[in-house]
């Protein structure tokens, strides 16, 4: 097995910080998968059971690296799983911001290692500081591979464009300290509806006029509790019950610089909230609806 | 009206309780936060903040909410952001109503309906029979500053009056230290002082402390002592459109042992 990747170019270093440094927000530990094409950075709940990781951050290897040569365990299995403390990769990477060079490796030293070789410019010479940082790693063994595969996912009721991230965040931010669940609710007609409800107080913030991407309508609602509230047509809205800190914890994502945030719901069952950048960078977030 | 940022830091400032009794008149709404029946607290809001201001004049407008959750409804587009709020309330058992939309993005709403109840009875501190003896006025940024550099392990201050100099000292007593700040109606914090005799108060700093981020969105102070020692404290805010509004504390003595 072996493994090594060069980055020089800033614009990619500086994305590639923001993404390691969201994940380890987001979670403790996640898996690295480096395959010839793409990395990826997987991070499942610890009980998950069958359903979709928390998170699936796609990163095509050629728009960041200037080398990448990438060899697996054989012809068969050429990709690599490593686990990681997701900490231990934000850290190192906090220099990276001003570097002129990243190289990074697989090594074996006490244990396998991911190793980073950082290079710097000093501010008063010519000269530059190297800083090498080895990260422990577990290599996942083959038999487990499977627990990491590609999310399949129910076909979504509807997809529908976030607003401003930011934005988002702090309104999610209020509710949370209100309340642990909120219901995403979205409209054919480009509505989205974020709605708390306690013993004090009720609150929904509605956000219109968004993008619709996809609409499989119309919804069947026959088994949920009739609420006549709604003067729409409640066959073109679909929602979700979700935890409203894991939804949150998304919305930190908004650091890195993006093209756009979507979401998708599976009526009743399934978040996914799927961000895109310029350089092809797809970060996904499941959140499995809360059932009553 | 067209803002509640100014009326969200203010109910801030004097949410030290989980719920305050909302009321409101012709004038103005006022909440009101009570303390251990030590100290009260209220926010006025003079009717010409708002745009617009109906009450009906054949009943009392009076419930008890949480405060905790009227600021977070308040704050829900962030602290960054103004937003304009519209307010409902039809009637006794009826939730209280906020509309708020944020005004840099048009495309976004929030509405609250936030639960109601009766509202307990206030204490009646204000004392018709009682004088007023003294009377100060002061910034509040320095006063501020004055009551973040006193000792915070203190359990007791110590407020001196006197027509003579030094007019007003504030003493603390420490596990082995006393330490005394005097300031002379010379100084420039002090904006006007009147005071008839000597007298010296003693309060719990924890009190006198609660007013700390009122004062921090204030301008102005009043301090008034009544001769059976209770302090008044009138905060004034000032927004930038000229308009006003205010708090207000009272804070019971600690007597004599």
């Amino acid at each position: 097995m072996k493994f090594r990747a060069v980055m020089v170019d800033t614009g990619p270093m500086r994305e590639f910080t923001n993404i390691v440094s969201t994940i380890s927000k987001l979670s403790k530990e996640c898996v690295l998968r480096l395959s010839t094409e793409k990395l990826y950075f997987i991070v499942s709940e610890d009980n998950s059971g069958p359903s979709p990781p928390m998170l699936w951050c796609e990163i095509p290897q050629d728009t960041f690296f200037s080398e990448y040569q990438i060899v697996g365990v054989d012809d068969e299995y050429r990709d690599i799983y490593l686990g990681l403390v997701s900490a231990n990769l934000s850290k190192s990477l906090a220099t990276l911001k001003t570097a002129k060079c990243l190289k990074m490796k697989l090594t074996k030293k006490q244990c396998p290692c991911l190793t980073l070789e950082i290079e710097t410019p000093s501010s008063t010479s010519q000269q530059t500081r190297q800083v090498t940082h080895d990260i422990p790693v577990i290599v996942i063994p083959r038999k487990l591979w499977s627990e990491f595969h590609e999310p399949r996912i129910p076909q979504p009721d509807m997809s529908i464009e976030l607003p401003a991230l930011k934005q988002l965040r702090t309104t999610i931010d209020r509710m949370k300290g209100m309340c642990p669940e909120v219901v995403i609710r979205a409209s054919a007609e480009g509505r989205l509806t974020l709605q708390i409800k306690t013993d004090m107080a009720k609150v929904s913030t509605r956000f219109k006029d968004l993008r619709v991407m996809a609409f499989e309508g119309p919804i069947d609602h026959s088994d949920s509790e009739t609420e006549t509230q709604t003067i729409e047509d409640i066959s073109k809205t679909c929602y979700c019950r979700v935890d409203t800190k894991k939804f949150s914890m998304f919305l930190s994502a908004d650091q890195i610089s993006h093209n756009a945030t979507v979401c998708s719901i599976v009526n009743k069952k399934l978040v996914i909230l799927c961000l895109q950048t310029e350089e092809n960078v797809k970060l996904q977030c499941f959140i499995t609806g809360i059932v009553y | 009206m067209d803002s509640g940022k100014t009326l969200c830091s203010l109910l801030k400032a004097i949410q030290f309780q989980e719920s305050a009794v909302f009321c409101a008149m012709q004038e103005g709404l006022k909440l009101t936060v009570e303390e251990g029946k030590c100290v009260q607290a209220s926010a006025y809001i003079p009717a010409d903040n708002f745009n617009e201001y109906h009450v009906r004049d054949d009943v009392d407008v009076l419930f008890k909410i949480s405060i905790a959750v009227l600021t977070e409804c308040l704050n829900i587009f962030g602290s960054a952001e103004e937003s304009s709020l519209k307010m409902y309330y039809r009637c006794e058992g009826s939730p209280l109503l906020l509309v708020l939309q944020a005004q840099s993005f048009s495309n976004v709403m929030t509405d609250c309906e936030i639960a109601t109840q009766t509202a307990d009875t206030l204490l009646e501190l204000r004392d018709e029979d009682a004088e007023e003896e003294s009377k100060l006025v002061l910034k509040a940024p320095a006063f501020l500053g004055l009551l973040a550099d006193l000792e915070r392990s203190c359990d007791i201050i110590e407020i001196n009056l006197s027509p003579e100099h030094p007019n007003l000292s504030i003493v603390t007593y420490g596990m082995q230290d006393r330490s005394c700040i005097e300031i002379p109606k010379s100084s420039d914090m002090v904006q006007s002082f009147t005071c008839e005799r000597a007298v010296t108060l003693k309060y719990q700093l924890y009190h006198i402390r609660l007013i700390m981020k009122a004062l921090a969105v204030s301008n102005k102070v009043v301090l008034r002592c009544s001769s059976n020692g209770l302090l008044l404290l009138q905060l004034k805010l000032e927004k930038e459109d000229q308009r006003q509004m205010f708090s207000e504390f009272y804070i019971v003595p600690l007597l004599d042992d």
